[in-house]
């Protein structure tokens, strides 16, 4: 008789789940969290680069911005999500429920881990809370990314056409 | 004497902290009517989905900010400030 562990047949079933992929996500949802990161990587290296001439660059410099940036995107990536998923459900009342509730969620825990960061860590703290700005400055950029995609997906319909 | 101030400037920092964080209720209740809209709306209009979810997200990633904002000011107040002010009231006493 074999002696296995009692959880194998569970884990393989749960990793090996093929009618329903783990991260089901919108398409728009991985296209407009991928242009906030590249914006947030961007005025990141900006910033490092500003802290380096202004003669304050420390590891704390650096740990800060990866932290802040990681949590903006996050942040980010879970707003889209929800939204997608609450425009998804269809039903007015419980999608805005869900969409409220999930911000609240996402402050309290941007503000642990910034919280974290600089309380525990101690990075420095303008390193770390700049960075949770980085996506609205992309944003501000958005309708000339917006346009250009449009052009582009209406040439190549265009050229489908023909 | 000095205790004394520093404590009230420690309390009335908290205090900034919390009163400023109401600026952070906004957001969740204007991203909840908006995505309450864009439900409407794809209702009506079920093939226009992808566009108004892009600028939806968008629009709530606008929203946020202003309650990130508010979160920044209170963290600053929090982690930042005490150690400037109390250098202020440190000198003022010498």
């Amino acid at each position: 008789m074999q002696k296995g562990n009692r959880f194998d047949n569970i884990s393989v079933r749960f990793i090996f789940r093929e009618e329903e992929p783990v991260l089901n996500l919108d398409p728009s949802v991985k296209r407009e969290t991928g242009y906030i990161a590249a914006w947030t990587g961007i005025l990141s290296l900006v910033m490092e680069a500003v802290f380096l001439l202004l003669r304050q660059w420390d590891v704390s410099v650096l740990l800060g911005n990866l932290g802040g940036a990681a949590a903006a995107v996050g942040n980010f990536f879970a707003m889209a999500r929800t939204v997608s998923q609450a425009v998804e459900q269809g039903d007015p009342k419980s999608a805005a429920t869900r969409v409220r509730a999930s911000a609240a969620i996402r402050m309290l825990t941007i503000a642990g881990i910034c919280a974290l960061l600089i309380g525990l860590a101690k990075t420095n703290p303008f390193a770390t809370l700049i960075p949770l700005l980085f996506p609205r400055v992309g944003i501000m950029f958005w309708p000339l990314a917006e346009r250009k995609r449009k052009a582009e997906t209406a040439g190549t319909e265009g050229s489908e056409l023909d | 004497m000095v205790e004394l101030a520093l404590g009230i400037m420690l309390g009335l920092l908290g205090l900034g902290a919390g009163i400023g964080m109401i600026a952070g209720i906004g957001p969740g209740i204007g991203e909840g009517q908006a995505v309450a809209k864009a439900c409407e709306a794809i209702g009506r209009q079920p093939e226009s989905k992808s566009e108004v979810t892009s600028t939806l997200i968008m629009g709530c990633a606008i929203a946020e900010t202003t309650g990130l904002y508010a979160l920044i000011v209170a963290i600053l107040l929090i982690f930042v400030a005490p150690n400037m002010f109390a250098g202020i009231i440190m000198n003022a006493v010498k």
